[in-house]
């Protein structure tokens, strides 16, 4: 599992996001105290790094700059700070990311997904195993008893969406701001046309019985 | 200064002098003095007098006159007493002495206010950004604890950051000095960001959302164009109708690059259109019962624009929609206000 550190200041605000994070298959840890922060960050060795600009003692946009003399750690700068000029500043500084509070959560997972799977590419999963079938992410495809279906970008995302909430049911909407947060502003009718191709897919796969329709509610993936 | 007025100030002394020639006149006659005295003693003392005060009147004419077309010529009136030329006579001479003190205490006195203003400002940027820590506290709190309820409270967060943006803008945009910073955008970036930003409400108003030609670079100050273009996207989704459309893209002309965003709402009559600009301008639709306009979005947007040397205009027809255009200088080079 991969280890996250929070160096936020505001108590609540990082027990929150540590829970978040580890609801969401990371280890999240968190720095209390602000008196060694750019020691203790290196001791901890994480893997990703939430950096706040406001702190006590150091500043995080110093704090960054020394960082980046030692280490090549992905740095997101989590901060309400929204001006351009410390956006610039910390990016010079070597910070990968800028994020301002409030901050979309979809957003950050997936600015930390990147960051990570960047990071140290032996991790990337190529494969998802969803028991049932396996989602091939590096050529679009879907795979069951060794016959494969190529899917497009749409259906593979959504697919993926289900997936990770496998067993639940999913609304429209949610999976419409799934596909909208990667920037593809689909329609109602298309999102209609995508789930039909999708089921129609998973049928010559012989798996269309996982996924039902709710009706008035939306879809679910046994 | 004209010859009039400044005869008539020396009425009285022209009348005391014409006086007292008169009189010296019935002494001389009086005592029988030679003809030649009584005829030059007048005359002289008229003489000398008309001439001095002639010297007088092109003298402080020159002065007033010179001063009056200086007044004429500088844009800031107050700055008069900075470059008056000196008088060489009295009244001149205290003239300057009384602007230049005016002019020192009004200063004085602008300064406290803009140091007040300063100060409120900070005070307003700071308060803004120690909010957003809760809010963005609440926010993970939602995502960790999902149920209708937090959903529904989501909502209203919505709302609330919404609000504070609109502060911070507007603290911003009241100030002289420049916090902005000008770099080159990409336009389907900005219109991206923003679109993400509202799309909960956009998807469940089903809103359809067209973007086109957006492969564009502008300058402009991303963080403060963000929220012009936020403010005129939220008001394309408060004012929309059934099939709702925004359609979003740009045209890249030689001297300027445009970006448009056109939607098929309820539109404004034709009378409110030219004051949609206007602070505080709600306007019909602002006061329909649903709509709670404050009239403060698009004064901001305008006010916002003019600050970072871009215009911004609105076509709009009643029961169509709306088009509103943001204009981007293509120069690298912008007139910093």
């Amino acid at each position: 599992m991969q280890k996250i550190l929070i160096v936020e200041d505001d108590e609540k605000l990082r027990e929150e996001l540590e829970i978040f994070l580890c609801n969401n298959g990371y280890k999240a840890e968190s720095l209390k105290e602000f008196n060694n922060t750019i020691k203790d960050i290196l001791n901890i060795k994480p893997d990703l790094i939430l950096l706040d600009i406001n702190l006590p003692g150091a500043d995080g946009q110093y704090i960054c700059k020394e960082i980046r003399k030692e280490s090549n750690m992905p740095i997101i700068i989590l901060t309400s700070r929204d001006t351009e000029i410390d956006e610039l500043i910390s990016i010079n500084y070597g910070a990968d990311h800028y994020i301002t509070k409030p901050f979309n959560l979809q957003i950050l997972l997936a600015k930390i997904a990147s960051l990570l799977r960047r990071s140290n590419m032996q991790n990337v999963p190529e494969k998802i195993d969803a028991k049932d079938f396996i989602i091939n992410l590096s050529n679009n495809t879907i795979i069951k008893d060794n016959k494969e279906i190529e899917l497009t970008k749409n259906e593979l995302k959504i697919l993926k969406y289900l997936t990770q909430n496998r067993y639940k049911i999913v609304s429209r909407n949610e999976i419409m701001e799934f596909l909208w947060d990667s920037e593809n502003f689909i329609d109602d009718n298309t999102l209609t046309v995508n789930m039909t191709r999708l089921r129609n897919k998973l049928e010559e796969l012989n798996l269309k019985e996982l996924l039902e329709t709710k009706r008035g509610q939306g879809y679910i993936l046994k | 200064m004209t010859k009039i007025s400044f005869f008539k100030d020396k009425l009285i002394q022209i009348i005391l002098i014409l006086f007292s020639i008169v009189t010296i006149e019935i002494f001389l006659l009086a005592y029988h003095v030679d003809m030649f005295i009584k005829i030059y003693i007048p005359v002289s003392i008229l003489g000398l007098y008309t001439i001095s005060i002639l010297i007088e009147y092109l003298n402080k004419k020159r002065f007033y006159n010179q001063t009056l077309n200086i007044l004429n010529g500088i844009d800031e009136k107050y700055l008069i007493a900075e470059v008056i030329k000196n008088a060489n006579f009295t009244e001149g001479k205290i003239l300057k002495e009384i602007l230049e003190q005016a002019n020192k205490s009004m200063l004085e006195n602008v300064n406290k206010y803009k140091h007040l203003q300063e100060d409120y400002k900070e005070y307003i940027e700071m308060w803004i950004h120690e909010i957003k820590i809760p809010i963005a506290t609440s926010k993970v709190i939602i995502e960790n604890n999902k149920s209708e309820a937090t959903k529904s409270i989501d909502e209203e967060l919505e709302k609330i950051e919404n609000y504070i943006e609109q502060a911070l803008y507007y603290a911003r945009s009241n100030t002289v000095d420049k916090d902005y910073y000008i770099k080159k955008c990409n336009l389907q970036k900005l219109v991206n960001e923003c679109i993400k930003k509202n799309k909960t409400v956009l998807i469940s108003k089903k809103i359809l959302v067209d973007t086109h030609n957006l492969d564009s670079m502008v300058n402009t100050d991303s963080k403060w164009i963000a929220f012009i273009l936020n403010q005129i996207i939220q008001n394309s989704i408060k004012y929309s109708k059934e099939q709702a459309k925004i359609e979003i893209f740009s045209k890249l002309g030689k001297e300027n690059t445009v970006l448009y965003i056109k939607d098929n709402g309820i539109g404004i009559s034709k009378a409110e259109v030219t004051r949609v600009f206007d602070k505080g301008f709600t306007g019909t639709n602002g006061r329909l019962s649903s709509k709670k306009s404050t009239g403060i979005g698009l004064y901001l947007c305008k006010k916002l624009c003019d600050k970072l040397g871009m215009a911004i205009e609105l076509d709009s027809v009643q029961n169509e929609g709306t088009e509103v255009r943001l204009i981007f200088p293509n120069s690298s080079y912008i007139d910093m206000k």
